[in-house]
């Protein structure tokens, strides 16, 4: 039997008294949309914090494709293929919205000072190559038209896009969404809807933190039910929405 | 000396000092007020070199430039583990520090009294001993000085250092290394700051410890926040227009010493009143 793509083991984080997470286990398969759902202060962006090294858990493990990603920075988790977005988006504003999809791929020429002192012609070609590549990715999330616009310019459905095409940039195959349909009108949330449902056709995986219980019945392959920490239920969208103690702490506030 | 040839050459070092001040404070965000020693470092090194018939001053202005990196890095470090306000507080006594040495190493500085009969420059053996070909070798250190910076912000690392200005969080998700990009800026940064201290050694054919102290960071800080934070240009204009104003005051007639002192106190109003008023300086981008 082959080692699960994702796979968490009795992941404790606590911060202070806190216990953010304890004994968290849970696998997802690869090529599919999981969906982390949950009531505030579950555990869902701590998780996606320790997967993708931006925390170090007090205790447990993240096993990627049977490869234990203990004491991994951000950089090396990117470079094994597992990129996320934040909740609060954390675009760069400042910049246009296709240097926001440079900034993200991987192993450019010119990303070092001697190579762009040195070296201008191969970066400026190199640059150009890069810049098709971010282009075609805007394309892809349905920005292309919106390029050279600064990020602060943007409306908030098209920030939304742009997130989902700055972690696609790095070329990552797992991408952990945190709550990338959340404040969205209906006509921009069905777009990321088709845009996540593609990703997936196209052979990405998704870990997608989502509230919005239509979006995770349209889009969930599997769901995770996480409360206080850890794992609670998992199964289909409508085995979960189904559940009547779920819903209970999901809509109804404590046990 | 002829004023013009004086004015030109002293703000084409100070340029070199703008683009170093604006990479590590503008850019790379590591609010750093020792830049003036790591500037002096490099023109006692070479200072050295020169008199004491080391090495001519290529060479030397290289030796300068490798050590300041080196420096930079070292003085920079605390940058990347302390938060930014305590940062101020570290390169303010990394300052202090300097300037003590500066003063006390006799032997190596001249101490106050500084050092005197700087030779001039050469290139290739060939000294240039006329004001006109110290102002053409110092705008040539000028030109590669923008140049570099111009390439080096158009490539992906300034996108890199723009994009971690505005959040680092972001950049190590999207799989880049922070604390490289930042040490490599310091690095950048100390190479102009350590060449801009070889110039000025031998335009001015004496240093000594007023010229890279507190003030002089300080001035270096105004500089980049009057001509403008992040950009080739306010790096250009800062030095040309404030290095201008000694010379104004000049033709006020004024005593020499309070001169002096009306100059600093015409920068620390500057430098408040840009801040509150025009953040982004006259070419620039808000700091």
């Amino acid at each position: 039997m082959s080692a699960p793509y994702l796979q968490a083991e009795g992941v404790e984080v606590s911060f202070g008294g806190l216990r953010a997470l304890q004994d968290c286990s849970f696998t997802i398969d690869p090529k599919r949309i999981t969906c982390l759902v949950g009531p505030n202060g579950a555990g869902k962006t701590t998780i996606f914090n320790v997967i993708t090294g931006f925390l170090k858990p007090n205790a447990g493990t993240v096993h990627f494709k049977g490869q234990s990603l203990d004491g991994w920075s951000p950089q090396q988790v990117v470079a094994a293929g597992i990129a996320r977005t934040f909740q609060n988006l954390r675009l760069f504003v400042e910049l246009p919205a296709i240097d926001n999809v440079m900034t993200s791929l991987p192993q450019q020429s010119g990303e070092e000072p001697l190579a762009a002192i040195f070296r201008p012609l191969h970066v400026a070609r190199a640059g150009r190559r890069r810049r098709d590549e971010a282009m075609a990715i805007l394309q892809e999330v349905g920005l292309a038209d919106r390029a050279d616009e600064m990020v602060r310019n943007l409306s908030y459905g098209e920030q939304k896009l742009l997130i989902i095409a700055r972690v696609l940039a790095t070329g990552a195959e797992l991408l952990l969404l945190d709550e990338p349909a959340s404040g969205l009108s209906a006509g921009a949330l069905d777009k990321v809807m088709t845009l996540l449902r593609r990703l997936q056709s196209e052979g990405k995986t998704l870990l997608v933190v989502e509230h919005n219980t239509r979006v995770v019945q349209q889009i969930a392959d599997d769901v995770l039910f996480l409360h206080q920490g850890h794992l609670m239920a998992r199964g289909t969208p409508q085995q979960i929405i189904s559940d009547p103690a779920l819903a209970e702490i999901y809509f109804g506030g404590a046990l | 000396m002829d004023f013009w040839f004086s004015y030109i050459a002293l703000a084409s070092i100070y340029v070199l000092l703008g683009l170093s001040t604006n990479l590590l404070v503008g850019i790379a965000g590591i609010f750093s007020v020792s830049q003036a020693a790591v500037f002096g470092v490099g023109a006692y090194i070479v200072a050295y070199c020169l008199m004491n018939d080391v090495m001519t001053f290529l060479p030397a202005l290289g030796v300068a430039a490798v050590v300041c990196v080196a420096l930079n890095i070292l003085v920079t470090l605390p940058a990347l583990r302390v938060a930014g306000d305590y940062f101020v507080v570290t390169s303010f006594g990394i300052q202090l520090l300097a300037t003590a040495v500066f003063i006390n190493w006799t032997a190596g500085t001249g101490g106050a009294n500084g050092l005197p009969g700087i030779p001039p420059p050469d290139l290739f053996g060939y000294p240039l001993e006329t004001a006109a070909q110290v102002v053409v070798l110092c705008l040539a250190g000028m030109g590669l000085g923008c140049l570099m910076f111009w390439l080096v912000m158009r490539a992906p690392f300034g996108r890199l250092l723009r994009a971690i200005r505005e959040d680092e969080l972001a950049v190590a998700a999207a799989g880049k290394s922070v604390l490289r990009a930042k040490v490599s800026a310091a690095a950048l940064a100390g190479a102009f700051a350590g060449s801009a201290g070889a110039f000025y050694a031998t335009f001015l054919s004496f240093i000594d410890p007023v010229s890279f102290d507190l003030d002089a960071s300080i001035l270096l800080l105004t500089l980049v926040v009057v001509g403008g934070a992040r950009t080739l240009r306010g790096s250009i204009l800062g030095p040309f227009l404030l290095l201008a104003l000694p010379q104004v005051l000049t033709l006020i007639e004024i005593p020499t010493t309070v001169a002096a002192a009306a100059r600093q106190l015409i920068y620390g109003v500057l430098l408040i009143l840009f801040m509150l008023f025009r953040p982004q300086g006259l070419a620039g981008e808000k700091l």
